[in-house]
């Protein structure tokens, strides 16, 4: 008798403790305005000084207004600037080092108060912080004396304190910012319109520290304190983060009640929650691209755009066998993009032939013609790289993260080589972390990476990966042509010349193949049919159309 | 204890007796030898696969992708026009060693430990039981993964890493059942002839001791098993082009709301193989313990 | 008894610090550090965050520092995780992944034991066969397996039960029953065998001989018996069920530790790593603790010195 009441008991307490939990957190019926979408991920950092990760930009592009942003063309646009500067609004000097920019005067933050230049100021100084180490902060280090404070971690607090002050960025008057470049750096309006140079508070950081960005005990946010389209109420972390409308919104206030992100990671389930309406968007797992094409309810619902992202095959060009050209030639024609395309994945996505994607300045549609497939070609450039029909070749080694779709493009890759060319390719399929290790300290032999646009300029997409020695330069590659060509090109100030420079320089890669470009993302999703107004970039994160969610609406 | 001075009327017998014995007892056990033979049949098909199918686990027809099960392919082609079929048989290769070779580890390491601890006693057996327990502290599924990204990513570590964290059950399984074998009559009959450590414990109770011990491998293989299904999920599983079920159900896994025979058929295959362990287990530890003869 | 647990206890206190050696260890010889990724950080930004974690120390030095942190109750901030403490984490993710833990663990006793009973007592029945079958099937499918065909069933098709998320009864019963599945067959399974074996023990030949009553036997007798060894595999089932699992918490986007620890190692977030090792260990230990001690209440033949 005994055991059975402890057992009734046990009962009674969990359901009355599920009835309990069901009454509290019971959703309010789905009111009209509402959008709820899946961000896939925990973030580290909302901080938009330290944000690094696409999912911690979707947060702060609803929050946050820069100086500048992007269009819907990925065209730049003044945000809380009044205008873009240029040399002929007298807002960049004519050397191209010093930036004078004029704020707008009805700017304010979600608590009322007055944007100014101070807070971009603050902002600018603080992502230099030695002690933040912002991953950032790399990209500004153009900026006088960012640098030099960046990497002052061992000095005592009165060096530092000097180092600050040093930096190149100051407030002329409230409505004025100036920024003192060491060279001109003719991108430099670009990066005024990524996160990491947005305003910030300087009374929450210094009253809450790094808090201000984080949330409370019960996920409020209450001193996260912004000057965008939305507020964000609350971050249930690793759970969801609710935003609002902000009513204290300068520009058009956005027609959203509220959004909701939620942090579902496995795509399937994604899936399944969508088609039970607790998503209003979700992306389909790789592979079912096919059939939600073929399904007449869901095919309406799809929404894909291509995506500023490349990826390639690449080559450790320092170690034989590839630094041998022509065995890379060889091999670039060996592979069938196409029909990776077409039949793996069912069209989604376009084969790529050279870096830079299409959608961006810079993208070359002619180059790259001469390493499409062709097997016959293939086999007459490995004859000359000397393995005639394969002889002689040492064992080819393919490293590869083991995330996503990739085991299926390593088998494609090895199963190509092995039809086309007789190649026996040994894959080695790594822990994520454990091939970013390798790629990064250049022990790989042969790789598979993507790039993806932090902005959609040629400076993101070539010196970084091509110059001799340069930071994300990990195949090795070394032209002195292409140096020299990227150097002029940096600094060039003439839009025109600056973009043709880059296009050379392209071509002087593609030509070595230091790399074989597969395919361009191309971003496939599922939105609802009552979800209206979805305008796509080329640089969305996890969510489509995060960057302009502030013009969405619901209509059903 | 009870258990004791019953066995203790026990006469001890030769040993092929004890084992006839248990294999008659088995042989009445429908669901243990259905078990035992589904589990031989696979075996078999695994091991002739090349006979069965046409087609190899890697060849790929990149005109014929992801297609429902026909004549041509009975269970369907992947995401890159694979047979199906012929995958399965062959990722029984992979899992079934998957469960067999890490059951091997285990015992390589589980069951010396496991002797030495239980017949010295005293102090070794402290010492040993104590690092035990620090292996025990362990999570497991985070040790496999830690140990897998610390081995590197051919299969066989992956055989390395689950048998260096599943190893300790054994032991102590075994440790137990030679320190209450060690009271009994045959063995200090044979101490009072002057039979040495190593001598009765290899002789009289390893011996005595292996029927738990198998029940536990039989039931440990399905396991191991069902670990590389979840590396595989976790994303760190067999490197292609090798097929392993494990890694046939996390691409279905994927494609479950279009083609959901691709997870049905690799996952029934698992699941019946579990089955079959499973009963092949009770069997085995129904035949081999004398007290639930009847 | 007394002495008994003091003195596990301190020894429990060595078996930490070799867990967190061992640990510490392996952790680094894993290849990629928390920096590392396809997309390489500036090495100058690399060196700020190495600083910023202590990291540019010595390995020994990180691990006295460490050490002397988790002696003053300091378990470190996370490298990934908005440089939250992981004591907050822990506190945070804990108390869900332990709710489910225990249900799925009540659950799984619910269901186990009465069949494994019932199957004993009516050896090679079609009760005995069917309620094996029944434990099994549910596990022999892969936790992700069985749970997206639940959700397959009861979101997709059915609209009941909402997928995924925390808060809710609805939202705990399908993460519940996939939780429970392998330990309900385990524990049926194991109490068949034991059961079957106290059947057929004297002191229970000597209760029925004594004319005590069927039902009294039953309890009394062979139920309390049989729990033995389900006492001891229930231990660290239990302790697996409470520190959480990354396939369900993952699937299930239920917002505990399980699964932040598999991804702090997959994001060579060290301390979290660390945190999620030592948070394990002490539950293994005292749940160990407690299946001592339950061992001596239930069996009379037990005693500690």
């Amino acid at each position: 008798m005994r055991r059975k009441s402890i057992l009734l008991s046990l009962l009674a307490i969990v359901t009355t403790a599920s009835l309990i939990l069901t009454s509290a957190c019971t959703s309010t019926p789905k009111v009209e305005q509402i959008l709820t979408l899946n961000l896939a991920a925990e973030n580290n950092t909302i901080d938009p000084n330290r944000a690094s990760w696409v999912s911690e930009r979707s947060v702060i592009i609803q929050v946050f207004d820069g100086l500048l942003a992007f269009d819907e063309d990925l065209a730049l646009v003044p945000m809380v600037a009044k205008q873009i500067p240029t040399v002929a609004n007298n807002g960049i000097s004519a050397d191209g080092t010093t930036y004078t920019i004029e704020l707008r005067t009805d700017v304010t933050w979600s608590d009322g108060q007055k944007v100014t230049a101070n807070d971009f100021v603050f902002s600018l100084k603080r992502l230099f912080d030695p002690d933040l180490a912002c991953e950032y902060a790399s990209f500004y280090f153009n900026i006088v004396g960012g640098e030099a404070y960046y990497s002052a971690a061992d000095k005592t607090d009165a060096e530092k304190a000097a180092l600050k002050d040093a930096i190149g960025v100051r407030a002329v008057d409230n409505y004025t910012l100036e920024i003192r470049l060491t060279d001109a750096l003719p991108t430099f309006p670009q990066l005024l319109a990524l996160w990491p140079s947005y305003p910030i508070r300087q009374d929450m950081v210094d009253a809450h520290g790094e808090a201000w960005a984080q949330p409370d005990v019960n996920g409020a946010m209450p001193y996260y304190i912004t000057n965008g389209p939305f507020i964000l109420t609350e971050w249930v972390q690793q759970d969801h983060y609710t935003f609002i409308r902000n009513e204290h919104y300068w520009g058009t206030k956005p027609k959203l009640d509220k959004i909701i992100f939620k942090e579902i990671t496995d795509a399937n389930v994604a899936l399944a929650a969508y088609q039970n309406n607790e998503l209003d968007q979700c992306g389909v797992p790789g592979g079912t691209e096919q059939t939600t094409m073929d399904d007449p309810v869901l095919s309406p619902q799809i929404v894909r755009f291509a995506s500023l992202t490349t990826y390639a095959f690449q080559f450790n060009v320092t170690k034989p066998p590839f630094d041998n050209k022509l065995l890379r030639q060889a091999l670039a024609c060996a592979i069938d993009r196409d029909a990776y395309i077409t039949n793996v994945r069912h069209g989604v996505g376009a084969v790529a032939l050279s870096w830079i994607p299409p959608g961006m300045p810079g993208f070359d549609a002619t180059l790259g013609q001469e390493w499409t497939f062709d097997v016959d070609k293939a086999k007459e450039l490995l004859a000359q790289a000397g393995y005639p029909n394969g002889e002689g070749l040492p064992e080819l080694k393919f490293q590869i993260a083991n995330t996503g779709a990739n085991p299926t493009i390593a088998a494609f890759l090895q199963e190509q080589l092995k039809v086309n060319l007789d190649i026996d390719l040994t894959v080695e399929l790594m822990e994520s972390k454990a091939y970013s290790a390798l790629y990064n300290a250049r022990e790989f032999t042969w790789g598979f990476t993507g790039w993806g646009a932090d902005y959609p300029d040629p400076d993101n997409w070539l010196p970084q990966l091509y110059m001799t020695g340069a930071g994300n330069n990990k195949t090795g590659y070394s032209n002195p042509d292409f140096d020299a060509l990227a150097t002029q090109a940096l600094k060039e100030l003439d839009n025109t010349k600056r973009l043709k420079m880059w296009a050379d320089a392209q071509a002087l890669v593609v030509a070595d193949q230091p790399m074989i470009y597969v395919f361009n993302r191309e971003t496939f999703v599922l939105s609802k049919s009552w979800v209206k107004n979805l305008v796509t970039t080329g640089m969305d994160g996890n969510i489509a159309g995060d960057t302009f969610l502030r013009n969405v609406y619901i209509q059903k | 204890m009870a258990i004791v001075s019953k066995a203790q009327t026990v006469p001890v017998r030769p040993h092929h007796s004890l084992w006839g014995d248990a294999f008659i007892r088995l042989r009445r056990n429908y669901f243990a030898m259905g078990g035992l033979a589904f589990i031989l049949i696979l075996a078999l098909m695994a091991i002739f696969a090349p006979l069965i199918t046409p087609y190899t686990f890697a060849e790929q027809h990149l005109d014929q992708i992801l297609e429902s099960p026909s004549w041509q392919h009975p269970m369907g082609t992947d995401q890159l026009g694979r047979d199906t079929f012929a995958r399965l048989l062959y990722g029984a290769r992979t899992s079934l060693m998957v469960g067999i070779f890490t059951q091997f580890i285990v015992l390589c390491i589980g069951l010396p430990i496991g002797a030495i601890s239980g017949y010295a006693g005293g102090r070794t057996d402290n010492y040993i039981m104590r690092f035990v327990d620090v292996m025990y502290a362990f999570p497991d599924i985070l040790l496999i993964i830690l140990l897998r990204s610390v081995l590197g990513g051919s299969i066989y570590m992956i055989f390395l890493a689950i048998g260096l964290v599943a190893w300790v059950n054994i032991a102590r399984l075994v440790r137990g059942q030679i320190m209450s074998l060690k009271s009994r009559d045959f063995v200090s009959a044979a101490k009072t002839m002057g039979g040495t450590g190593n001598y009765i414990t290899w002789r009289h109770l390893l011996p005595n001791s292996l029927g738990p011990v198998i029940v536990s491998v039989t039931f440990n293989i399905p396991r191991a098993i069902f670990t590389e299904a979840a590396l595989s999920y976790i994303g760190i599983g067999v490197k292609p082009p090798t097929p392993s079920w494990g890694a046939m159900i996390q691409d279905g896994f994927n494609l479950i709301f279009s083609k959901p025979y691709m997870l049905l058929f690799p996952a029934i295959a698992l699941a019946l193989l579990m089955l079959a362990f499973t009963f092949l287990g009770d069997g085995l530890r129904d035949a081999l313990d004398p007290r639930l003869r009847h | 008894m007394l002495r008994f647990i003091v003195r596990r206890t301190l020894w429990l206190f060595l078996v930490l610090f070799v867990v967190l050696l061992i640990t510490f260890v392996l952790m680094h010889l894993v290849p990629g550090g928390p920096w590392d990724r396809e997309k390489a950080l500036a090495p100058k930004v690399v060196e700020a965050l190495n600083k910023r974690y202590g990291l540019d120390k010595p390995l020994w030095e990180q691990f006295v520092n460490y050490i002397w942190g988790v002696l003053h109750g300091d378990l470190g901030v996370s490298y990934s995780y908005s440089d939250r403490t992981i004591t907050s984490i822990l506190a945070h993710g804990i108390p869900k992944t332990a709710t489910l833990g225990i249900l799925a663990f009540i659950f799984a006793l619910i269901v186990g034991v009465p069949s494994g009973v019932a199957a004993a007592l009516k050896q090679n029945s079609a009760i005995d066969y069917s309620s094996v079958l029944f434990a099994t099937i549910f596990a022999s499918v892969p936790g992700f397996v069985l749970g997206i065909l639940l959700m397959m069933i009861f979101s997709v098709v059915l609209h009941w039960l909402p997928t995924t998320g925390w808060g809710t009864f609805q939202q705990l019963l399908m993460p519940v029953f996939c939780l429970a599945a392998l330990p309900a067959a385990q524990f049926a399974r194991i109490t068949r065998a034991s059961t079957l074996e106290v059947i057929r023990q004297d002191y229970v030949r000597t209760a029925r001989s004594k004319g005590l009553p069927e039902s009294t036997i039953r309890v009394r007798h062979i139920f309390r018996n049989s729990l033995i060894p389900v006492i001891t595999v229930a231990g660290p089932e239990l302790a697996n069920l409470i520190t959480g699992s990354f396939i369900i918490e993952n699937l299930f986007a239920i917002p505990g530790v399980g699964r932040l620890f598999v991804q702090g190692i997959f994001a060579r977030d060290y301390t979290l790593i660390m945190g999620g090792i030592l948070f394990y260990a002490i539950v293994i230990a005292i749940l160990n603790l407690l299946v001592d001690i339950l061992y001596a209440a239930i069996d009379p033949r037990i005693r500690y010195e």
